[in-house]
């Protein structure tokens, strides 16, 4: 599969890193060349340099061609910016979108993307990890 | 009516104080960024506030759900897009104006029905277009599902349409000449009509077909422009 990433903090390079390993072919986009440092030095994908909500970088790095798309980069609007340049634009099957706030994620998944929300995951963790024991 | 301006650089701002003056109008100025809010705040009062205009807790919590329009006027096109979907899906505000700050983003509004968009950098160059004195030809309004626009012919001395009937001219495909105007005001042509010097046009033609609809009615290239026949 080939796949496209925005966003290479510390979740980006994570996940490609495990989906470069496990095979598929992948392209991780971030402003910053300097973020690229957190990819390990096994990671067999390409780099691109270059913002995510602009629609040409997202063809310089085969967005086109891509079955998926990931937003991870910080801003709420950016990742849904560019999630539906993909999803609309460009017509890519599978977008993934990073949403901190638990409220836009919903509504934002009510029109089509697939989207989740850190804070309302980490908030449920918390939640079950205290009443863990009883 | 109640309108949410958010943004207030100086469109969102200069908007919002227009909007103001108008008692039909409830306005609200929402800036995000604190420094300006609260330098707004000191000016306006409660015209201004502080706050996320594509948050729905903060929204809500400025009625959102009363407003009647929420136009969208920051510099960043991803906050603009979302200010409206969210304006729109979450509180069902009927109406939403966008402002594109890159015109290639505009598709995107489009596609997502955010169909009220202003384009500064469009909209200036359309004036730079219309300024110019010697323009033959000048866009006026694409017609995006057709392929087809609206333009503004001006028959310049010496073109090769002037002079000549209607039905004589050799038009590009799908053009229709829908008005002449000249000195005697504005007409609707038929085959028989002559095109003079210092007529203007109102025609619809192909997008394609620009550079054959400018050659017609622009003035031959001065001599020694003209393209050298080659020596013997």
């Amino acid at each position: 599969m080939k796949i496209v990433i925005m966003g290479c903090g510390r979740v980006g390079s994570t996940i490609a890193a495990r989906l470069d390993a496990e095979g598929h072919d992948v392209t991780i986009v971030d402003l910053e060349t300097q973020a690229f440092r957190r990819l390990p030095d096994s990671f067999g994908g390409e780099r691109f340099a270059g913002s995510g909500v602009d629609d040409r970088v997202l063809i310089a790095a085969g967005i086109r061609e891509a079955d998926a798309f990931i937003a991870l980069t910080q801003g709420d609007n950016r990742n849904l910016f560019a999630s539906q340049l993909a999803k609309h634009l460009f017509r890519v099957e599978t977008v993934v979108t990073r949403v901190y706030d638990p409220l836009r994620a919903e509504l934002f998944a009510d029109l089509g993307l697939r989207t989740f929300s850190p804070t309302r995951i980490s908030g449920d963790l918390a939640y079950e990890s205290l009443f863990e024991g009883d | 009516m109640y309108i949410i301006i958010v943004g207030a650089g100086n469109v969102g701002y200069g908007l919002a104080l227009e909007l103001y003056g108008n008692t039909d109008y409830e306005v609200l100025l929402v800036e995000r960024e604190r420094q300006r809010a609260l330098l707004l705040r000191e000016e306006l009062g409660e015209l201004a506030v502080e706050g996320d205009g594509t948050e729905v807790t903060f929204l809500e919590r400025i009625g959102a759900r009363r407003a009647d329009l929420v136009i969208a006027v920051t510099g960043d096109d991803a906050h603009n897009l979302v200010a409206c979907q969210v304006a729109r899906h979450y509180f069902g505000i009927g109406r939403t104006i966008a402002r594109v700050n890159n015109p290639r983003n505009e598709r995107l509004f489009q596609l997502l029905g955010i169909e009220a968009t202003v384009s500064a950098a469009a909209a200036v160059l359309a004036q730079i277009e219309v300024d110019l004195p010697e323009q033959a030809l000048i866009p006026l309004v694409k017609l995006r599902a057709s392929g087809l626009e609206v333009v503004d012919l001006h028959v310049q001395e010496d073109a090769s349409a002037a002079g000549v009937a209607l039905r004589d001219l050799e038009l590009p495909e799908r053009t229709t000449i829908s008005l002449v105007i000249s000195g005697e005001g504005a007409n609707v042509p038929d085959g028989d009509t002559v095109l003079q010097p210092g007529d203007e046009i109102i025609a619809i033609i192909d997008q394609q077909a620009e550079p054959e609809m400018r050659a017609l009615v622009a003035a031959p290239l001065p001599p020694g422009t003209e393209p050298r026949e080659p020596a013997p």
